[in-house]
């Protein structure tokens, strides 16, 4: 379940110890112990509250952790200051200085450096170029700009610093949907191209999925996961981490019977039953599994697939069949699935 | 809104900017002729009070010290008031309503008390009051005001762009100079114009903390209760004439900084 | 954690600076007020002699005076300035933007100035409005200088601003759709300004309206220019005390009289008020 067999080849690019950061009596990050690989997109999800941005702003070095250590390549960061660290981040907020041009957003890392004007210049031009912007936008104003080209000023601006590791903190929650799809390709592109370490922070699940080489799971400070996006997605570790992966079914099994069908597996242990959507399907007499009389609550066509709402005994269930499903409210269909094909988990 | 009470309302409007503007545009009318008693229509219009009032030499002593005290109070009064507006708009901290409330306070306070007070204050202290003085009771008022209005413009302000500054490698320093300060150069900038228009033209206040000296509002009070005289005239339209003038100057100013401003360095790559 | 330090940090010279210079006169106001009435040292033998007489020593009409024309000169600010906030709102745009710098100049120019041209304006005879009207329509009128309708002219065309800018400020927070909504439901022009518009854009009122009063309570250049030798308002009484009678403690007196009464007014209404969202648009 957990990646204790890591493959070795790849470095450890920063190494979180016991990080915790308490407010008073609330601790907003419990002991967080984590490894970040080089070059690898590393995906934080979690509800609101759940200390996602606390976490990362103590990365940035704009917060200090209350106790545990921090390390960059094994050395020390944990009280080196923001503006001393190899790292730039994207802020929620993009945190623009809307008193400035494209171009003095884009260079004000290498300002900050003392780098001369030109070089700052010809620097800028090449970053705006990579963030598909093109140098016209140099001269012009912060504040004229739409918000997805704020969106790229803002990844322009942290990548001219030419960080070791950059930071999101959730950067496209504002956009609307098409714009969000097209930036997050453009942003795993960017990231294999550039070959840098990305730690991104997210409450979408979805924007996790598509850019991630890992994902963590947060929850009330802690990190209650860390895997792949499949992994996650098909051995959650609990009921939480598995609803908090969008629509699932589940169901209570107690001395090796499922509990809502009154139906006994043997090979299933204690806990709970997770079944994706996509797990249950019409059936046969003659297929495998657990069988049961569903009438059909609800269609909604989405797009490539449908969403069916069942009334069975055990309630509510909700499946996913591909759009050709030509099922309507109120038909009666026996459904299915096959508990040696799903995943338990104990609480 | 019908066609006709759109004719009404444009028609109240320009009422109530006549009305405000009928005594302002009297004192220049009085001021064209420079006969012992006034007498309108004038039968010789002249700009004679004006020559008078260029030739006295009270009236380059009255501009000075209103001048003195006005710069005085609007340096003073925007370094103080940065400071105020970060606590009353920028931090988020216990105590930071109260101190809000505390603020605003001398704004709601009859200006004539808060002279008389301050008089007193400064005589138990045993200071004499000169022109020093009025400075420091002009800011009781002023700062309250300019406090007000550098918050107003850094309400607006997204303090992710310090971390962002910091994140991106600028010291502590570099922040305040590079960010923090251009961001609130708008709000300083009027700040400031309010600060010197209120203290330039504060009458209350300066009547008992100026002692022996005295400011050009406190002069033409002087004057004009006591007997009308043309140069009285000519001198009110010179002072006012100086601040709109002023005035004008700032906001260009900050009209400029609004569209150029951007450009930063002066850089057009 | 650090925002409550920086916070502290820089509010203290702000702090510091109103407590010497506002909260410490308004003490030894207070401190001269206990004094034997014409001492002019402070010690601390105290007395209650100064505000005996204020209650006994006929100083009645002044506070009568000024507390009335702060009231009706409030009232009246108040129904000159709510339509002509609602016309700059309704307006909104490049004219009405120079309308309200225009309305907003005359703040910033001084009372000294702006009561003088008054004056003329008024003058009997040969002022702007006799002369003119003499002169063009062979008209001769008379003149409401020296009188207390002079007065309390001159209170409303120099506090007019002070409420029109809060009321604007209070428009502002009435959202149109809240007004289309009480439309729908059946609310007449008036029923709105009752029970919608009035309500929400009540801070901006209560602000204009406290301002203005208070600042009526303590003028008195209006009098001195405008109202001759009518009327003896609160402040100039006070300051008789000071100056030629040269009786501190009953200045000291009075003037507490009247922060008192200013206090009234202001502290409850001010702690009602939310400047965090009226400042913040």
């Amino acid at each position: 379940m957990t990646r204790t067999a890591e493959p070795a080849q790849r470095q450890t690019a920063l190494s979180l110890i016991g990080l915790s950061r308490h407010f008073g009596t609330f601790k907003a990050l419990d002991s967080i112990s984590l490894e970040i690989e080089e070059g690898e997109f590393f995906t934080i999800v979690g509800p609101s509250g759940s200390g996602k941005t606390t976490m990362l702003r103590i990365l940035a070095g704009l917060d200090q952790p209350t106790q545990g250590s921090l390390l960059l390549r094994g050395t020390d960061i944990t009280r080196m200051p923001a503006n001393q660290r190899p790292t730039a981040m994207v802020f929620q907020s993009l945190a623009l200085f809307d008193h400035r041009s494209v171009g003095e957003n884009v260079e004000f890392a290498l300002k900050m450096r003392g780098m001369p004007k030109p070089e700052r210049r010809e620097q800028a031009f090449e970053l705006l170029d990579l963030v598909h912007l093109g140098r016209d936008y140099y001269n012009r104003a912060v504040t004229q700009c739409s918000g997805g080209e704020r969106q790229r000023v803002a990844l322009a601006r942290a990548l001219a610093s030419d960080p070791e590791i950059l930071f999101f903190d959730e950067p496209l929650s504002a956009l609307d949907y098409r714009l969000r799809k097209t930036l997050e390709v453009e942003l795993r592109e960017l990231q294999r191209r550039t070959g840098r370490t990305f730690v991104y922070i997210t409450h979408s699940l979805e924007e996790a999925m598509v850019m991630s080489d890992r994902i963590g799971i947060m929850r009330e400070g802690k990190l209650v996961q860390i895997g792949t996006p499949a992994e996650i997605y098909g051995q959650p570790k609990d009921r939480f981490v598995a609803r908090f992966m969008g629509e699932v079914n589940i169901f209570e099994v107690s001395d090796h019977r499922l509990v809502d069908f009154e139906a006994s597996v043997s090979t299933v242990k204690d806990g709970f039953l997770i079944v994706r959507p996509e797990m249950l399907h019409p059936v046969d007499a003659e297929d495998p599994g657990l069988h049961f009389e569903a009438t059909i609550a609800e269609v909604f066509r989405l797009g490539s697939r449908v969403q069916l709402h069942l009334e069975t005994v055990a309630g509510l269930l909700v499946s996913e069949q591909p759009a050709s499903c030509q099922l309507k409210p109120n038909d009666a269909v026996r459904f299915g699935f096959d508990p040696d094909q799903t995943h338990s988990v104990p609480e | 809104m019908t066609r006709a009470w759109k004719y009404v309302g444009a028609i109240w409007l320009a009422l109530v900017v006549v009305l405000l503007y009928l005594p302002i545009l009297s004192v220049g009318l009085a001021s064209l002729a420079n006969t012992r008693y006034m007498r309108f229509p004038h039968r010789n219009w002249s700009i004679g009070a004006y020559t008078d009032a260029l030739s006295q030499h009270e009236t380059l002593v009255l501009h000075l010290t209103s001048l003195k005290v006005a710069l005085l109070v609007t340096v003073l009064s925007v370094i103080l008031a940065t400071l105020g507006a970060m606590a009353f708009a920028r931090y988020d901290w216990r105590g930071r309503s109260a101190f809000q409330k505390v603020v605003v306070l001398p704004i709601f306070f009859p200006q004539p008390v808060l002279g008389l007070a301050l008089l007193l204050f400064f005589s138990a202290l045993g200071f004499t009051p000169t022109w020093k003085t009025a400075v420091f009771a002009h800011m009781v008022w002023v700062l309250p005001i300019v406090t007000l209005v550098i918050s107003i413009r850094l309400f607006g302000y997204d303090p992710a762009q310090e971390d962002a500054a910091r994140d991106l490698g600028a010291s502590r320093w570099q922040v305040l100079r590079e960010v923090t300060l251009p961001y609130l150069s708008p709000g300083l900038i009027s700040g400031g114009l309010f600060a010197f228009l209120l203290s330039w033209s504060n009458l209350p206040l300066s009547i008992f903390t100026t002692g022996a000296d005295t400011t050009l509002p406190e002069w033409l009070f002087s004057r004009v209760a006591t007997n009308y005289a043309p140069v009285v005239s000519a001198i009110a339209v010179i002072a006012t004439l100086a601040s709109v003038l002023l005035g004008c100057v700032v906001i260009l100013i900050l009209r400029l900084i609004d569209t150029h401003g951007i450009k930063g360095d002066g850089d057009h790559g | 954690m650090t925002q409550q330090k920086l916070g502290l940090l820089f509010m203290a010279p702000v702090a510091a600076f109103l407590l010497i210079g506002f909260v410490s006169p308004i003490l030894i106001v207070g401190w001269y007020s206990l004094m034997e009435p014409r001492s002019f040292d402070l010690n601390t033998v105290f007395t209650i002699a100064n505000y005996r007489s204020a209650f006994s020593d006929g100083y009645g009409p002044p506070f009568f005076w000024s507390l009335s024309f702060a009231a009706v000169t409030t009232l009246t600010c108040l129904v000159l300035a709510w339509p002509t906030a609602k016309l700059l709102h309704r307006f909104a745009g490049r004219g009405a933007a120079v309308i309200t710098a225009l309305i907003a100049v005359p703040i910033f120019i001084s009372e000294s100035v702006r009561l003088f041209g008054m004056s003329l304006f008024l003058m009997p005879g040969g002022g702007i409005l006799a002369g003119s009207m003499r002169a063009l329509f062979d008209l001769s009128i008379g003149s409401v200088l020296n009188t207390k309708l002079a007065v309390y002219l001159g209170l409303v065309y120099v506090h007019f601003p002070f409420v029109l800018f809060p009321a604007l400020l209070g428009v502002a927070l009435i959202p149109q759709d809240r007004i289309d909504a009480a439309r729908d439901l059946g609310a007449s022009r008036w029923q709105v300004l009752r029970e919608v518009e009035l309500p929400l854009a009540l801070p901006g009122l209560v602000i204009g309206a406290l301002l203005t009063f208070v600042l009526c309570i303590g003028a008195n250049a209006e009098a001195a220019i405008l109202g001759g030798q009518t009327v003896t308002v609160l402040t100039r009484a006070v300051e008789q005390r000071f100056s030629y009678a040269q009786d501190w403690p009953m200045g000291a007196a009075l003037t507490m009289l009247v922060i008192a009464m200013t206090a009234v007014f202001v502290f409850p209404a001010l702690s009602r008020l939310d400047l965090n969202r009226l400042i913040r648009r």
